[in-house]
């Protein structure tokens, strides 16, 4: 995942804004000229082509569909995979790909100039955040409702509760498309040799420390960039404990949610964790992916909460027989409000179809090609992860125990899914990054953490200029 | 007078190279020609291509673009839309109630003081060594290997500013960097671990040092070629007359060199209300508590993943005023000192 950042000089932002403002100087007057007509053009225009079961939204022969791919972790290929099938599906269609690493900066003077690619995979640390643009986004719901290349009606093929995260005050407009499962991960065989099992509890993943500490290793680990992957792992616990109402009160930017009594529970055990010295000290001003290779290489510590794309990242940094394998997040107590299994599963490289684009039917037609059966397998297969596609990925895992682990942990969840959206739709990381670290370090306490994040959280929520999200 | 105009401009906002010369001179030959007011072909011509298009191209690709940052400033716009609306100054009023962006206004403050007066003291007292510093006896020159230290130390400024930052991020590294491996083996347990970028206390120090190893090389070659100029009859003079090498550097070297002390006085003070670059490498979060953030961070921050163009533009003219008062505060300063009334000009 590239949390780290590639530098840009101030003086080539103030160029590239120079760039944007002279197209947002037109595009106001020409917004003046029509006299605001608003988003409420979203639907407005038919079809150019001809509406048919194998062409769903009308792509007209002899366009060109623009896509544009963040070219991360996952590449661009399998992008080019699905344009390849759009290709051979309709004909005269064109699908151009292009790879971008910075979707906000490329792409912010083409939606002011009303001009945007017509699907564009908006992920990275780069990404245009969606609170910004969702007033001038498709919406999705004809896409899943539509049958794939193998006729099936694509909704009946996704795993559950996928179009979730992509939903705002009702409307689905971004499509996630890889799945991404959260966990606590350790290696198996490091468990094994030395008789260890996976804590389920706070108190558990104390005792687990202290026996770590007999073997000269820590229980825990963090690199200055992600120490908010230790805020997801409370997140995820405190939702399991007390429930959807932690879950909503956190959404919904509410007064005090930090000081819920299942987030201060989850806040105290790890609070213990860290007072008994199992957390291996000096992350705040350590590289994550150094941070990450201590434990998946060296062995320094024991468990890392992180995604399911840990595997792909620490690749090259990994002791072979390493066995990575995932564990749901612990619980509080023996009676949360979920059970121990219930998971934090949310999908990432969010896909969207602006709706000034050229080619909105063919930006959809662009994601019935993604979520085909082929176009799934072809992902999983390629990047040992899974689509929101199901049943793409073998029981072996194409030989990967981490995705062995994700697809068994996703089975056992069965419909205790969840997920949230408020730290990236509201912009919240870095400003709780400064928290986590210092809470991490031992520097600060239960208090002062909870405190720093009501406060981040409340500056938003007071914020009359951020759009809010509302969910229930 | 165009030509005086953008001579001021140069010098108070971007590098001012040229102002450390002799705009005087300039000036004479410019107002000696501007009696002739015969305008033949060639001089229209040469009105034309050096002066009316660079002045359209400045007042397209510079000041347009200052305008209508500050322009945004007074919006609400999201940077995703041709529409904004008009919010007067709002902006500015949660800008200065916005204690991370004040905290971020008061780190530059901190570094526009430190880091200019650490540098050139440091460049400014390997200038003196390597040129005047060197036997007491014979002509006037810098110690022994002069020309190897001056290669040296020039050496970190030929690294791109983002490697330097992502060297010393290394170096910097709790467990597995070159400078707590040093110190641990010297018998320092206590800086086991210890996390130089991550701790409240070392923070801010450890970027500005970073910084500093960076620049210093810059500033002693620029202090050196303005020694240089100097006749070596003043120095020899001050040392019949009994300076030490202390008093000479302090009475006559400063005082002969002040315009270009002043000019990069200006141009380091801008990199540090800057820093952009170095802080991307070390510190991408803003570091511990905040401590290292700088305002451009949180600009970048604000436009790009908070979609807060508007706000960003009024954190932009903000960093524009206080750089701006900057360099007319080291002007002053300048001033105040006599300034106009030294040995050089």
């Amino acid at each position: 995942m590239g949390i780290y950042d590639t530098p840009l000089g101030r003086r080539d932002f103030l160029r590239g804004s120079l760039a944007a403002a002279a197209l947002a100087a037109t595009g106001s007057l020409a917004a003046c000229a029509t006299s605001g007509t608003g988003s409420s053009t979203q639907t407005s225009a038919p079809p150019a082509g001809q509406v048919s079961d194998t062409n769903p939204f009308g792509v007209e022969s002899g366009s060109t569909v623009d896509a544009v791919i963040f070219n991360g972790g996952y590449g661009i290929d399998y992008a080019e995979f699905a344009g390849q099938q759009v290709q051979a599906k309709q004909q005269g269609v064109t699908v151009k790909v292009t790879p971008v690493t910075k979707v906000a900066q490329t792409l912010q003077p083409r939606f002011v100039a009303g001009n945007p690619p017509d699907v564009v995979d908006n992920s990275g640390a780069g990404a245009i955040g969606i609170n910004t643009i969702r007033d001038q986004l498709a919406e999705l719901n004809d896409v899943i409702e539509a049958k794939n290349y193998e006729g099936t009606v694509i909704k009946d093929t996704l795993y559950e509760g996928v179009t979730e995260p992509g939903t705002f005050d009702g409307k689905f407009i971004v499509l996630n498309y890889a799945l991404t499962v959260y966990a606590i991960w350790y290696s198996a065989s490091l468990f094994e040799q030395n008789g260890w099992t996976v804590p389920k509890t706070y108190d558990e993943m104390l005792a687990l420390g202290e026996e770590a500490k007999g073997k000269g290793k820590y229980l825990f680990g963090w690199g200055k960039e992600a120490a908010t992957y230790y805020q997801t792992m409370a997140i995820c616990s405190a939702i399991k404990e007390g429930g959807d109402e932690v879950r909503l009160a956190l959404e919904n930017l509410q007064p005090d949610c930090w000081s819920l009594p299942p987030v201060q529970d989850v806040f105290n055990g790890l609070k213990k964790i860290i007072d008994a010295g199992y957390m291996k000290p000096g992350g705040a001003g350590t590289v994550f992916t150094a941070s990450q290779a201590q434990w998946s290489n060296d062995q320094e510590f024991l468990l890392q909460p992180s995604g399911g794309w840990i595997e792909n990242e620490m690749k090259d940094q990994t002791k072979s027989g390493f066995k990575m394998t995932g564990a749901p997040e612990p619980v509080v107590s023996s009676n949360s409000k979920m059970p121990w299994e219930a998971l934090h599963s949310t999908a990432g490289e969010p896909y969207i179809v602006p709706s000034q684009g050229k080619n909105v039917a063919g930006g959809k037609e662009f994601m019935r090609a993604m979520l085909s059966q082929e176009a799934a397998v072809n992902f999983a297969k390629t990047k040992l992860a899974s689509t929101i596609v199901k049943g793409t990925v073998p029981p072996d895992g194409f030989g990967s125990t981490a995705l062995q682990s994700q697809i068994q942990m996703l089975e056992a969840a069965g419909s205790n899914v969840f997920s949230w959206n408020f730290v990236d739709l509201y912009g919240m990381n870095t400003d709780q990054l400064v928290v986590w670290n210092s809470f991490l370090s031992g520097d600060s306490d239960v208090a002062k953490l909870t405190k720093g994040l009501q406060d981040i959280t409340d500056e938003v929520a007071k914020d009359d200029s951020i759009k809010k999200v509302q969910v229930s | 007078m165009t030509m005086a105009t953008s001579g001021e401009l140069t010098s108070g906002v971007s590098p001012p190279i040229t102002g450390a010369g002799s705009p005087g001179g300039l000036r004479r030959i410019g107002s000696a020609r501007w009696r002739k007011r015969n305008l033949t072909l060639d001089k229209i011509t040469f009105f034309l291509v050096f002066l009316v298009i660079p002045v359209l191209f400045y007042i397209a690709f510079v000041v347009s673009p200052f305008v209508q940052a500050a322009y945004f400033s007074l919006t609400d716009w999201t940077g995703f839309t041709p529409a904004m609306n008009f919010i007067g100054l709002s902006n500015y009023g949660k800008l200065f109630t916005d204690d991370i962006f004040l905290q971020a206004m008061g780190n530059n403050i901190l570094m526009a003081i430190v880091v200019p007066i650490v540098t050139l003291g440091l460049a400014m007292f390997f200038a003196t060594l390597v040129t005047v510093g060197g036997s007491a006896r014979g002509n006037i020159r810098g110690l022994r290997n002069s020309s190897f230290y001056r290669v040296i130390s020039f050496f970190p400024y030929v690294i791109p500013a983002i490697v330097i930052g992502l060297i010393w991020s290394q170096i910097y590294d709790p467990n597995s960097g070159l400078l707590n491996g040093i110190l641990t083996s010297l018998g320092l347990e206590q800086f086991t671990s210890f996390p130089w970028l991550g701790d409240v206390r070392t923070a801010r120090w450890a970027v500005m040092f970073v910084i500093i190893w960076g620049l210093v090389g810059f500033y002693m070659v620029l202090f050196i070629a303005a020694i240089k100029g100097v006749p070596a009859e003043v120095f020899e003079a001050a040392r019949i007359d009994g300076a030490g090498r202390f008093r000479t550097a302090v009475s006559i070297t400063i005082p002969i060199i002040r315009e270009n002390v002043q000019t990069a006085f200006i141009y380091i003070g801008i990199l540090a209300l800057d820093a952009f670059v170095y802080m991307a490498a070390l510190e991408p979060g803003g570091g511990p508590d905040n401590t290292t953030l700088v305002m451009a961070q949180q600009l970048f921050t604000t436009a790009f993943t908070k979609g807060q163009f508007g706000y960003a533009c009024a954190m932009g003219v903000v960093l524009a005023v206080v750089t701006l008062a900057y360099a007319g505060l080291v002007f002053a300063v300048n001033r105040i000192f006599g300034g106009k009334s030294e040995v050089g000009e």
